[in-house]
C-alpha cells in the first residue's frame, strides 16, 4: 500500500534534503505507525497525525492513501501534546 | 572578591543628573540572584504605589545576574521592570543578545533609573565609566539608525546599544525596548516608560569579564551542552527556530487561529519555521542558509534566532532586524488568519524598527480583525482598511499605523482592552487579554494549567512563566529522571486540574521565575526537555559563583520570593483576586479540528485557583501573600509595607 509521509522539524533530515520532509513509502498491508517510526529509525518524542488529525495510538494500523505527519516539537514552550492522551472533546 | 557579578548597581537620576553606584554584599546577590528578583527589591524599595506608569515617578530597573557574561549557553539575558503602562500591574520582561553580556564587561550588575529627562539623553557606560549624553539628534530615528550613529559617535562598532524606538518615544502602550535592533524586552510596554523618561538609550562596552569560581567545571559543563545539543529535544529549535514548534501545534488542535476561536489553521504549513528555513531565511536561495540565517546570542551554542531576508515582491525584509519567533507567526498569521510570510516578517521588522512587542501587537491587530469580522467595525472605524480574515497588506499597514499612532492605530497603540473600552459594542467579547495583556500562542482550553499562570501571573498572560502541561501528561516517562527532582512521580490526566498538576504548576512556576531572576534562557535552563536540567542548573551556579552549598531548593526559593514580591506589588496598587481572571472566550468552545468544542470549565478553574492560591500560602479570598509565607521568604520589609 502507499502511504503519503511527511516529517517536520529535524525529523526532516531522515530523508534526503531536496525531499524537503515529503516522501511517498510503499508498506506492508498491517504496518502500524509504531512500525513506521521503527522503520525510520526515529527514536524520539514525537507528534503524529493522520490524515490531519493527531493520532496518539501507535497500534493503528495504516490505510493504503493515508497521509501520515510527524513532527518533533520542544514540549513546554510549544505544544507536543500526548502521545497517550485519549481523544476527547468538548470537556 | 565576588565571583560572576561586580557588586556595583548604578543608579541614575535622569532630572537631576545624578549617577551613584551601590556597591551592595555578597548576601543581597545570594538572596535575590539577579535580574527580576533584584528588579523587584528596587521596585517595592523605592516606587511609591499609585503613580501613573508614564510620570517621571516610575522607576526602570534593568538587571543582570551573577551568571550574566560567563561562557555558558543560555546566560546573556538581562530583565526590564517597572509598573506596566499596559496591564497598570507590575512590568517585567526578558531579552537576549549580547547586549546583556557587554553590559556586564562594562563592569555594572544592574541599573536602576528614576526621574525624567529634560530633553532626550542616552547612557553611556564603558569600563567602570558612566555619563548622560545628548541625544536630541537621535529621537524620532528607527533602531537600526540609532545604533549605526551611536556607534559612529563613540567610534566603536562593537559598542552595544539598547534603546526606545520611535513607538516606545510616542508611549505606544506595548512598545518593546531594543538591543541589537533586532532583541525585544517585548512584554508589559517597558518601552514606553524608557520612552517617557527622554532615556532614549543605553550603550555599553567593556573589557571588565565578570571572574569565575571554576572555570574547568563551567567548561565541562558549556563542552557537555555543545556536545548535547544535536541530540536533544531542543534540537529543531535550534535548526529551524521557534516557528518548527507550529506543526506539533496544529497536530494537537493547540495553534491559536482566527483570535483564538479555532485551534486549528489550515494554513498552518505555509508560517513553519521549516517553510521560513526553506524560504525566507538569509542566504535560503543558495542553501547557505545555516550558515547565514541563524544567529545567536553572547556564548550560544544553540543559534535558535531566525535572520530574514526578503529582496523582491511587496514585503522587503532587512536582515538586520531579525526574523520572526512562533509568538510573531502566530499573532499576525494564525491569529489573523493569515498565510503570507513574507508579510508576517515585515511586520516582525516593522516591529523591530519602531520598538513594539509583536505579541500585544499581533494580537491587538487580531481583535480588530474580529470585530471587523463580526460587524463591529466597519472601514470607517479603521481610515479605510479592510480587515478581513486573511488580509495581509492591512495587517502590515496597521502595524505601521499603531508605531506611529497615526488614526485608528492610535486607538490600538493603547492595546486591545482599551480599544474595546473605547469602541465598545460588545467587542470586549472578542478580548484575549489578562490583567490587561494581550495573550500568547499557548491555549489553555487544552493546557489548563497555563489557565491558572494566564489568571493568576501578576505580570499578565505568559507563557514564559512555567513548564506546560504535555509534560506532566504523556510526555511525562521521557522526563521522569529530571521531574522527579521536583517531587513528581506519576503523569496526571489531560486536561485535568488535579492537586499534583497544581503542585507541578507552582513548583515550576518558581523555577521558571528563578531562571528569569538568574536571567537564564529557558529553552537552554529548566525542568524538563530543556538542554540542561536542574542538575546542571545548581551545577552552573555552583561554578560561577562558588557558592557550593547552593541546592536546587534555593534556587526555587528565589523564584518564589519574586512571584510573592510581585504578588505584593500588585497589592499595593489595588490589585487582588479579583484581577485574577481570564477572558470570557476561553470559556467558550473551540471551533473546527481535533480540537473542537474544547474550553475551560468553570468550575474546576475556579477550584484550581483556590487550591492553588491556598499550595503558595496567599489568602484565598484575596490571593495577597500571607505575613507567615513572606517572612519565611526573608521578605518581612514586605509584609510591614502591606500590613499583613
Amino acid at each position: 500500500m502507499e502511504v503519503h509521509l511527511q516529517l517536520h522539524s529535524i525529523l526532516r533530515e531522515k530523508l534526503p534534503a531536496e525531499a524537503r520532509g515529503k516522501t511517498v513509502l510503499q508498506l506492508d498491508e498491517g504496518t502500524t505507525l509504531a512500525d513506521l517510526l521503527e522503520e525510520l529509525d526515529i527514536k524520539r518524542r514525537v507528534v503524529m497525525s493522520v490524515n490531519g488529525d493527531h493520532e496518539p495510538d501507535q497500534s493503528r494500523r495504516l490505510r493504503d492513501g493515508d497521509q501520515v505527519m510527524i513532527t518533533s516539537s520542544i514540549s513546554g514552550g510549544m505544544g507536543a501534546l500526548l502521545l497517550n492522551q485519549s481523544r476527547g472533546k468538548g470537556d | 572578591m565576588p565571583h560572576g557579578y561586580h557588586r556595583k548597581i548604578l543608579h541614575v537620576d535622569l532630572a537631576s543628573d545624578q549617577l551613584n553606584v551601590e556597591e551592595p554584599g555578597e548576601e543581597f546577590y545570594r538572596k535575590y540572584m539577579g535580574g527580576s528578583a533584584l528588579a523587584m527589591h528596587y521596585l517595592l524599595k523605592e516606587l511609591p504605589a499609585g503613580i501613573e506608569p508614564l510620570s517621571p515617578e516610575n522607576v526602570l530597573v534593568m538587571a543582570l545576574s551573577v551568571l550574566t557574561g560567563t561562557a555558558i549557553s543560555g546566560q546573556s539575558r538581562m530583565t526590564v521592570a517597572a509598573k506596566s503602562p499596559l496591564t497598570g500591574a507590575i512590568g517585567d520582561s526578558q531579552c537576549g543578545g549580547f547586549w546583556p553580556a557587554e553590559f556586564k564587561f562594562s563592569g555594572f550588575d544592574a541599573l536602576v533609573i528614576k526621574g525624567k529627562a529634560e530633553h532626550p539623553v542616552y547612557l553611556w557606560i564603558h569600563d567602570g565609566q558612566y555619563e548622560l549624553r545628548d541625544a536630541s539628534h537621535l529621537w524620532g530615528k528607527i533602531t537600526g539608525e540609532v545604533e549605526a550613529d551611536i556607534q559612529e559617535e563613540l567610534g566603536d562598532d562593537k559598542v552595544e546599544v539598547l534603546q526606545v524606538g520611535p513607538a516606545g518615544e510616542k508611549g505606544v502602550r506595548f512598545a518593546a525596548i531594543m538591543n541589537m535592533s533586532n532583541r525585544a524586552n517585548g512584554r508589559t510596554g517597558m518601552g514606553a516608560v524608557m520612552g517617557s523618561k527622554n532615556l532614549k538609550a543605553v550603550a555599553v562596552r567593556g573589557n571588565n569579564r565578570p571572574s569565575v569560581a571554576d572555570k574547568a567545571g563551567l567548561s565541562k559543563l558549556a563542552k557537555w551542552g555543545a556536545n548535547n545539543l544535536g541530540d536533544s529535544d531542543i534540537a529543531g529549535l535550534a535548526k529551524y527556530g521557534t516557528a518548527e514548534g507550529t506543526s506539533a501545534n496544529q497536530s494537537t488542535g493547540t495553534l491559536p487561529t482566527q483570535n483564538y476561536n479555532r485551534g486549528v489553521f489550515d494554513k498552518w504549513e505555509a508560517l513553519d519555521g521549516t517553510t521560513m528555513y526553506d524560504t525566507i531565511l538569509k542566504g535560503a536561495a543558495e542553501g547557505r542558509q545555516d550558515r547565514e540565517g541563524r544567529d545567536t546570542c553572547y556564548a550560544c551554542t544553540v543559534r535558535c534566532k531566525r535572520v530574514v531576508e526578503i529582496t523582491e515582491g511587496p514585503y522587503k525584509v532587512n536582515p538586520h532586524y531579525g526574523g520572526p519567533e512562533y509568538e510573531t507567526t502566530s499573532t499576525f498569521g494564525n491569529y489573523c488568519g493569515i498565510d503570507d510570510l513574507a508579510a508576517i516578517a515585515k511586520a516582525s521588522q516593522l516591529c523591530n524598527m519602531y520598538g513594539m512587542d509583536t505579541i500585544s501587537c499581533g494580537a491587538t491587530i487580531a481583535w480588530a480583525f474580529e470585530a471587523f469580522n463580526e460587524g463591529k467595525l466597519t472601514a470607517e472605524d479603521t481610515d479605510g482598511l479592510d480587515l478581513s480574515w486573511g488580509n495581509a497588506e492591512s495587517m502590515v499597514k496597521l502595524t505601521e499605523k499603531i508605531a506611529n499612532r497615526e488614526g485608528f492605530g492610535d486607538l490600538l497603540a493603547g492595546g486591545s482592552e482599551r480599544a474595546a473600552k473605547k469602541i465598545g459594542r460588545g467587542t470586549e467579547a472578542f478580548l484575549i487579554t489578562s490583567k490587561g495583556q494581550e495573550a500568547p500562542a499557548h491555549m489553555p482550553r487544552v493546557k489548563r494549567s497555563l489557565a491558572i499562570i494566564y489568571a493568576t501571573n501578576p505580570f499578565g498572560a505568559d507563557h514564559q512563566s512555567s513548564e506546560h502541561d504535555p509534560t506532566i501528561e504523556g510526555n511525562f516517562e521521557s522526563y521522569a529522571d529530571r521531574l522527579a527532582q521536583l517531587g513528581f512521580r506519576e503523569a496526571q490526566e489531560p486536561r485535568s486540574l488535579s492537586d499534583e498538576k497544581i503542585r507541578f504548576t507552582m513548583a515550576t512556576q518558581h523555577m521558571y521565575s528563578a531562571l528569569d531572576s538568574l536571567n537564564l534562557c529557558q529553552f537552554v535552563f529548566g525542568p524538563a526537555w530543556q538542554l540542561y536540567g536542574p542538575t546542571e542548573l545548581v551545577e552552573t551556579v555552583r561554578a560561577v559563583t562558588g557558592w557550593e552549598d547552593v541546592d536546587l531548593q534555593e534556587l526555587q526559593t528565589v523564584g518564589e520570593r519574586r512571584i510573592n514580591m510581585m504578588r505584593a506589588f500588585n497589592a499595593r496598587e489595588g490589585l487582588d483576586r479579583k484581577a485574577d481572571k481570564l477572558p470570557e472566550k476561553l470559556f467558550k468552545p473551540l471551533k473546527g479540528g481535533v480540537s473542537d468544542g474544547w474550553k475551560l470549565d468553570r468550575e474546576q478553574f475556579e477550584s484550581a485557583l483556590d487550591r492553588y492560591f491556598a499550595m503558595c500560602g496567599w489568602d484565598v479570598k484575596t490571593g495577597v501573600p500571607e505575613r507567615a509565607k513572606l517572612e519565611g521568604l526573608g521578605l518581612d520589609w514586605v509584609a510591614d509595607q502591606l500590613g499583613v
